[in-house]
């Protein structure tokens, strides 16, 4: 079992807001320092690595650009929303960012609450209420390279690729 | 027999190289457009682990995003901009991948110019580090938009892990109104089902609407799919698309062209074949769209006025109602045909070929950009440019007082020079309306070329049918 702070978001967060336009060739440490600071400025100081995001509908909609990157390496531990844009979900796999599709979660958690994730069962459960929700199985392989922290570093730790510097 | 199929179905599992057993799928990538945006990581991961580029002949790069639409003697100004280009320009030449240069008149938005070269052809698997690869589904290709970090995954295996997508079918019938443009069947179709109503599906166009509209038309149907949340849209092939792809440089010539033709004509979703989702649309019934907020899906027929949250009962969409309204500055409603405009940007992947240019052109012709407005119009490509100069639209345009510009991505998205300043309210044809996205709080309201050049000389959202 995996437990995150859960932050609320809306429908439609899009990669935009995740990774504004202006930073999109900077380092991943300032993209990082930027992520929603159009919508939830200053949100950056305070998640904590662990931290879950609650969304709505078609998360991540939007452009190719590497935003999964940055919510990971702002510390989010998983996401979940009620649909997941195919492109953002892509990003997220082969960043190794958790990010589920849950149907109800954005009715079922508010901001603050806990989210407590078993990957056994493929359930997501708020202690505060007591409510369980199923999560979108991902297949296998997928899941395995979310874990094993994206495409890139899983193929080095099968020795499929040599290790980057 | 066989059970139907639809059109991606076919493509895609005469694509698969394996299958295990949760349904991902190892996918074959014909074509893989390259951009100075997303590439640059991606080379340097083949760099860093010695791998050379699997397949340069289904591979082809440009740059468009960065590049100046002014004055390009000067090479680029902005640093940052100058060294994305000049990355790609090193990248191409060590991995030898086909490049159009900067100065070659094939130059331009790399969805632009994969169909008029044709690079992209029915059937065909096409990728891209971009999200409007969606594009390319007009020529009855899987064309969707991969991330940067499936870049290098392609470029060093030719491939892609993918789980396969369920199937929607978009249905439009009947014929378009005067003055309705593709951009307002697509804009209508994202007001219909939502940016989240694709999500996880490829939507299949269909319908006599279709059938009955041009390449040119598909494309800024097919391109905005991705704003309607599926990853790729596509249109099945017909005589239509046949005779536009026959003849161009990259097309098959002689007897590879029979035979291409004979397997695009299987390509078709068969009768009966199964739709996971479906939605339907009256052709005659869509007027020309407008948006009012922040999201692709705040859309409304021009003759509407602003939306009122307070008539909105679901407390989380009430509050996003209000978000988009105060950044986009509008009091509820207020009648669209009201809004002043200071910015019209006539250009992007979505509306920047040639019979975008020429619908513009006929709204601006012996017409004036109303005082305080700044209009920019920027060809797709630089063939599309020489074309529309073969035409005179350039003379047109110039004479009504908008500024005629170099091919590429431009103000779309702003990462060159291209940029709405001090929050002004732009009429864009392009295909995005976030925040800040054509500038730092810059008001963006998605329509067609036709409207947007009504707009720039009116001064005002117009109605584009009042101007005749």
């Amino acid at each position: 079992m995996i437990a995150g702070r859960v932050w609320k978001f809306g429908d439609n967060i899009n990669t935009d807001l995740i990774l504004p336009g202006p930073y999109l060739y900077r380092s991943p440490e300032e993209q990082a320092r930027a992520v929603f600071e159009a919508n939830r400025p200053g949100w950056v100081d305070q998640v904590k690595k662990g931290d879950a995001i609650v969304a709505g509908f078609n998360f991540g909609m939007g452009s190719s650009r590497p935003a999964a990157r940055s919510l990971k390496n702002c510390g989010v531990g998983f996401v979940f929303a009620e649909t997941i844009n195919g492109l953002f979900f892509r990003n997220s796999v082969n960043f190794g960012l958790l990010a589920f599709e849950c149907p109800g979660v954005s009715r079922a958690f508010e901001e603050g609450d806990m989210a407590e994730l078993s990957l056994e069962e493929w359930r997501v459960r708020n202690p505060r209420s007591g409510e369980t929700l199923s999560v979108s199985r991902v297949p296998d392989e997928l899941l395995s390279i979310m874990q094993g922290g994206g495409i890139f570093p899983l193929m080095e730790a099968r020795g499929l690729i040599a290790p980057r510097a | 027999m066989a059970e139907p199929r639809t059109l991606f179905d076919k493509i895609w599992r005469s694509h698969v190289v394996s299958r295990q057993d949760d349904g991902t799928c190892l996918l074959y990538i014909d074509m893989h457009l390259v951009h100075e945006v997303t590439s640059p990581q991606a080379f340097e991961g083949l760099r860093l682990a010695d791998r050379a580029l699997r397949r340069p002949d289904a591979t082809i790069a440009v740059a468009d995003h960065n590049v100046p639409t002014s004055d390009r003697s000067r090479g680029i100004d902005d640093p940052e901009s100058r060294l994305q280009v000049e990355t790609l320009e090193r990248n191409v030449r060590e991995f030898g991948v086909p490049y159009f240069a900067i100065n070659d008149t094939r130059q331009g938005i790399v969805h632009i110019i994969g169909p008029e070269e044709g690079l992209s052809q029915p059937g065909m698997t096409i990728v891209c580090g971009d999200s409007h690869t969606a594009t390319h589904g007009a020529m009855g290709a899987l064309a969707f938009g991969i991330g940067t970090s499936e870049v290098e995954h392609v470029l060093a295996t030719q491939t892609l892990i993918q789980a396969p997508a369920k199937n929607m079918k978009v249905a439009v019938n009947g014929t378009l109104g005067a003055g309705v443009s593709p951009k307002d069947v697509i804009l209508a179709i994202i007001g219909k089902i939502g940016t989240a109503g694709g999500t996880g599906h490829v939507i299949e166009y269909v319908g006599s609407t279709f059938r009955q509209m041009s390449m040119e038309g598909r494309m800024t149907v097919c391109n905005m799919t991705i704003e309607g949340g599926a990853r790729a849209g596509l249109v099945a092939p017909d005589e239509v698309t046949f005779a536009y792809v026959k003849g161009r440089p990259y097309a098959p010539k002689g007897g590879a062209w029979e035979l291409a033709l004979a397997y695009w004509k299987t390509l078709p979703s068969d009768p009966g074949a199964h739709y996971d989702k479906e939605a339907f649309l009256d052709a005659g019934a869509i007027a020309p769209h407008v948006t009012w907020g922040t999201s692709p899906q705040d859309v409304l027929p021009v003759t509407g006025r602003v939306p009122d949250p307070a008539g909105v009962e679901d407390p989380l969409k009430r509050a996003a109602m209000e978000r988009s309204l105060q950044y986009m500055q509008l009091a509820p409603k207020t009648p669209l045909v009201e809004i002043p405009v200071e910015r019209v940007f006539i250009g992007s992947c979505t509306n920047s070929r040639i019979e975008d240019l020429r619908a513009a052109a006929a709204i601006a012709k012996g017409r004036r950009v109303a005082e305080g407005v700044r209009a920019l119009v920027v060809p797709g490509s630089g063939l599309v440019k020489r074309q529309a100069e073969e035409e005179g639209l350039d003379r047109i345009f110039l004479e009504a007082g908008f500024e005629w510009r170099e091919p590429g991505c431009s103000n779309c998205m702003s990462m060159n020079n291209d940029r709405a300043e001090h929050g002004e309210r732009v009429a864009s044809t392009s295909n995005r309306n976030f925040e800040g996205r054509q500038g730092k709080n810059a008001k963006t309201h998605l329509m067609g070329p036709a409207m947007a050049a009504a707009a720039a000389v009116t001064g005002r959202i117009t109605d584009v049918r009042e101007l005749g």
